[in-house]
């Protein structure tokens, strides 16, 4: 096995499924404009799965609406560049649009009652995708509805074919949902919190669903989620955003065990785990996500990080990536703005991803001796607590 | 239990519920078994945790504790005292010391109101309802809870309903203005903007009809019940002078407007028309005299809605008059509301401001016991927070009133894992703090391991194992518990996922499984778990079980991998 092959990113030697490079979306509102997504880049390999994560508001569904081409058409602009197997989404009308949604990407939501047309029975629903696209009589679409049914797990498809959605459970709708976006067998499938609406039980289901489909049918997955235990088991990479920036991105693996980034930490350490003692005190992130319209300068994380230094708030760190965990604690990171950025490549992978490269966006990673240095002066301050809670913003 | 029986409860609990059922009527005479015999208890100072798939019956159990509505039957214990035999107003009594947090904290606030005046709300209850029992008192709370709950079911169709007749009457209005001018048989060409006017209008009102006949008769039925009991639901007791004084009021107004309506009209007309208008005066009437009379409950805007409703509908009324005494009745009438919302107001703020004053340490104190800065956020509305802030305010909302018990619906379920944590750890501070005694409803095993004292879990209206905490996570004995457990995604890439699959779905509480209800999804069901029900027993210190083979002691079965439990489940 390759780097590659087990990481969701490209490669330099292989050409990426989808390709987001500086994507930014920004809202007009009325009190400024709102930098939802801000300059965001990766790519994905074909068949590769990619998890998203941060907290509500950090930009995780703009973004996948704006590479879906999915924003509201008045008041928004959207830049940067995204090519899915070379197509540039960003430059198509309509018409191509309408052509790319089912075959290529599809996209499942988090609240499955609100993608689901009320009056239309379900059979129809599944169904008429691959009568527009696949030009299929109308009793063929059925038949392939009924086949797709059974796939997604849907108890009795033969009677629910010809049910409405609010006669199915929230899980069986998102089965539907899910069926819905797979009829056209995309390339890619970006599921966007799908089982935040749904409980513990139903959310392994349309998990392990999602993880055979992806599978047998050799399509990459975004898995988008505020969870990290979600995606800890189900994909390849990690990207964390906050604030509309990546603010981590690694492999699975990496991400998990060598976490750099002090909002991914917080984020991983206030998830209550059935493996705590009941009472265990929770590690929280004081304060609240920052307010879009009105960002900090400097790390937008600043004023909930219990390692901020006054440098935090005078500069904004660059994405750099971190030694390879072989060679780590070897003095640093090498400063890289995006893997894009030729002007900082000084090695190997000159134009390409750096296939499984850990990617964070912090003056004081997590476990490094600056780190726990920075602590200590914040909690002699009294700006932090022992317990790394923020008390005051800085 | 998923089986039944008493083994677990205690004897000096403070809060004791024994075999409560609730069951709901569905279509086709058929019924929903939400909960099917499920007993509780609840010591002082301690957090029960209740978890269970969506659709289990956690929140109808819940909602049954606190009376909301009684359960089908069962009994409810609080501190010795008996709440399902209680009458209306010895439960609004007691009803400030059982509180509710709600899933979905920003929409259970109410947004036109501000923090101060939300989170006062209960204590004004407190205050106001220590009242004399009477028959009568009992007989306005069950109507009006009636009519409550049918004006909540018909909410939706009847402002659809009401919209379209609205837009199709001022149509109806209109077209008949423009015919009256041209005073020439309908649809002479010079008419055209008659016919334009009047066929959507005609079409509309047609369409309206059909509805309006199904309506008609509850509405009938409404206007009847209305102004008797909507009072008692605004005013509380209501003696019987002002009683009468009320539905003399209220009918003459409806009748009036009633037979207005109902002379300037033909045909269907007639009935869509001064029923609606009938009805709508009613509730207008006596929501008027609700806000003057309580004003802490109905809010300005309140107030003010409806004084601008009863204008239109002087409006419609003076439009059937003649042009000289149309013209003298809107000048009077539009002085004379003007006044009247004057003086409405000016009470209203004068009450409000007195209530405001009483209630402000008291608000005050309870705001800095969740973390808000009482200066801060006292007059800005629910929807200017966060979700993690909402959900602060709904729990000081709670603890205002002192409560001994809090029903926890699903509090963090809606929130962000950051948030999450805070609303996580504010619980156990207040817990610590307050002694306070709660149940968890939650469908994180996590969560409610991480908040409770003891742990119950529940499946297709109910239990399955009731243990403590550590116990029951470290080695579950029920095999939904131990499915449960295994559906949890763990923050840990190595963390093995195949051992979690679950399969099948809930089944339908309308026909739930013979035996263990559980049995349609159990890897070890068994012919037995198909003929009988298990009880609850003790099958370790501590650890209550409804199963016949737990998991663990000396009956336990082999471990079966879950992934092979009966896929049959519909
Ligand atoms: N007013 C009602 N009329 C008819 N059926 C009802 C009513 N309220 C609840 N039910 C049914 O009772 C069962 C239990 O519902 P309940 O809301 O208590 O579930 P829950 O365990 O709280 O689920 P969730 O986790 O989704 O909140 C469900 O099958 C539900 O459909
Ligand atoms: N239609 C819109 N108009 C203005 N602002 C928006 C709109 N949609 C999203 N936003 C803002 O963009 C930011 C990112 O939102 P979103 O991508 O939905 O977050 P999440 O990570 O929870 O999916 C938020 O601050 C949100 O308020
Ligand atoms: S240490 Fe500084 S740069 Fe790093 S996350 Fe905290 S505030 Fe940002
Ligand atoms: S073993 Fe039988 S009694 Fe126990 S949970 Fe399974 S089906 Fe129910
Ligand atoms: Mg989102
Ligand atoms: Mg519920």
């Amino acid at each position: 096995m390759t780097d590659t092959s087990m990481t969701g990113f490209a490669g330099a030697d292989e050409q990426p499924l989808l390709d987001v490079a500086d994507l930014r979306t920004t809202f007009h509102t009325a009190v400024g404009p709102l930098v939802a997504v801000d300059g965001v880049d990766w790519s994905l390999r074909p068949g590769a799965r990619l998890g998203v994560v941060g907290e509500s508001g950090s930009g995780k569904s703009v973004m996948s609406r704006s590479i879906m081409r999915l924003l509201p058409k008045s008041r928004v602009t959207s830049t940067g560049s995204v090519l899915f197997d070379g197509i540039d989404m960003m430059s198509l009308g309509r018409r191509e649009l309408l052509d790319m949604w089912g075959p290529q990407l599809a996209m499942v939501f988090q609240d499955p009652l609100g993608s689901l047309n009320p009056v239309m029975k379900i059979g129809k629903q599944v169904g008429e995708g691959l009568r527009v696209h696949r030009d299929l009589s109308a009793r063929a679409a059925r038949a392939a509805a009924l086949d797709l049914l059974e796939e997604v797990g849907i108890p009795e498809p033969h009677r629910r074919i010809d049910e409405y959605p609010h006669q199915l459970s929230g899980g069986m709708r998102q089965r539907i949902v899910i069926a819905i976006a797979l009829a056209c067998s995309p390339r890619l499938l970006i599921a966007d919190e799908p089982t935040t609406a749904l409980d513990v039980t139903v959310q392994a289901q349309i998990l392990d669903l999602l993880e055979t489909q992806r599978a047998e049918r050799d399509m990459s997955l975004v898995l988008i989620t505020h969870d990290l235990g979600v995606v800890a088991g189900r994909t390849d990479e990690v990207i964390v955003m906050y604030a509309g920036r990546i603010v981590e991105r690694a492999p699975t693996a990496t991400l998990f065990g060598n976490m750099r980034m002090p909002y991914t930490e917080a984020l991983f350490r206030s998830i209550p785990k059935v493996t705590d003692d009941s009472h265990a005190r929770l590690e929280i992130i004081g304060g609240q996500p920052p307010r879009m319209t009105d960002l900090p300068t400097g790390c937008k994380f600043a004023p909930r990080c219990k390692y901020a230094q006054e440098l935090c708030v005078a500069e904004e760190p660059a994405l750099i990536e971190a030694p390879a965990a072989a060679d780590s604690n070897d003095g640093g990171a090498r400063r890289r703005g995006t893997w894009r950025d030729d002007d900082l490549d000084d090695d190997d992978n000159d134009g390409g991803a750096p296939a499984g490269a850990h990617l964070y966006r912090c003056f004081y990673p997590v476990g490094t001796p600056e780190a726990a240095e920075a602590f200590e002066r914040n909690v002699a301050s009294g700006r932090v607590s022992e317990a790394g809670v923020v008390i005051r913003a800085s | 239990m998923a089986g039944s029986g008493n083994a677990h409860l205690r004897s000096d609990a403070l809060l004791r519920a024994q075999d409560l059922v609730v069951e709901f009527p569905a279509a086709g005479g058929r019924k929903v078994y939400a909960v099917s015999g499920v007993s509780l208890d609840l010591m002082e100072g301690e957090t029960l945790g209740l978890v269970g798939e969506s659709g289990c019956g956690k929140s109808t159990t819940g909602r049954a504790i606190l009376q909301l509505p009684s359960p089908t039957s069962g009994s409810v214990q609080v501190a010795g005292q008996e709440l399902t035999e209680l009458d209306p107003d010895a439960m609004r009594e007691v009803r400030p010391r059982l509180q509710m947090i709600y899933q979905d904290p920003i929409s259970s606030l109410n947004p036109r109101r501000r923090v101060r005046d939300i989170i006062a709300e209960p204590l004004f209850i407190a205050l106001e309802n220590v009242t004399r029992r009477t028959a009568m008192a009992t007989w306005q709370e069950r109507i009006g809870g009636l009519l409550q709950t049918l004006l909540e079911r018909l909410a939706i169709p009847m402002r659809i309903v009401g919209l379209a007749a609205s837009v199709a009457f001022a149509l109806w209005i209109l077209s008949e203005a423009v015919e009256e001018r041209a005073a020439e048989p309908w649809l002479g060409w010079t008419e055209v903007p008659a016919a334009i006017i009047g066929f959507p209008a005609l079409a509309i009102a047609l369409a309206v009809a059909a509805v309006g006949l199904v309506l008609g008769l509850t509405w009938v039925l409404l206007a009847l019940m209305l102004p008797f009991s909507l009072m008692s639901r605004q005013f509380g007791e209501v003696s019987a002078p002002v009683g009468i004084a009320g539905v003399v009021v209220t009918t003459g107004a409806s009748g009036f407007m009633l037979w207005r309506t109902w002379s300037s009209f033909g045909g269907w007309a007639k009935w869509v028309n001064s029923g609606g208008l009938g009805l709508l005066t009613a509730v207008l009437v006596v929501w008027l005299a609700a806000s003057i009379a309580n004003p802490e409950r109905a809010g300005a805007s309140g107030v003010a809605t409806t004084l601008s409703a009863m204008v239109v509908l002087q409006v419609f009324y003076v439009a059937g008059l003649d042009a000289g005494v149309k013209l003298i009745v809107l000048v009077v009438s539009i002085v004379v509301d003007t006044l009247l919302l004057r003086w409405v107001l000016r009470r209203y703020r004068a009450n409000r401001n007195a209530a405001r004053e009483r209630a402000e340490p008291r608000v005050r104190e309870v705001l800095e016991y969740v973390g808000i800065n009482p200066d801060d956020a006292m007059d800005r509305r629910p929807w200017e927070f966060s979700g993690g802030q909402a959900q602060r305010l709904s729990i000081a909302r709670a603890l205002v009133s002192v409560p001994q018990v809090i029903i926890c619906d699903e509090p963090v379920s809606s929130l962000d894992v950051s948030v999450q944590a805070q609303i996580l750890n504010l619980l156990e501070d207040l817990k610590n703090l307050m002694g306070l005694t709660l149940v968890f409803i939650a469908h994180d095993l996590a969560v409610v391991k991480n908040v409770s004292d003891r742990v119950a879990v529940m499946y297709l209206g109910k239990l399955c194992e009731v243990s403590e905490p550590d116990a029951m996570f470290d080695e579950p004995a029920h095999p939904y518990t131990e499915m449960l457990l295994a559906a949890i995604p763990q923050p840990d890439p190595e963390a093995e996922l195949g051992s979690g699959r679950i399969d099948g779905e809930l089944p339908s509480p309308m026909d739930p499984p013979s035996g263990c209800r559980f049995r349609t999804r159990c890897p070890h069901a068994a012919q037995r778990c198909a003929d009988e029900e298990p009880e609850m027993r003790e099958i370790a210190p501590g650890r209550f079980v409804a199963c016949h083979t737990p998991l663990i002691g000396e009956t336990a079965p082999e471990r079966v991998e879950i992934a092979s439990a009966g896929r049959g489940a519909s």
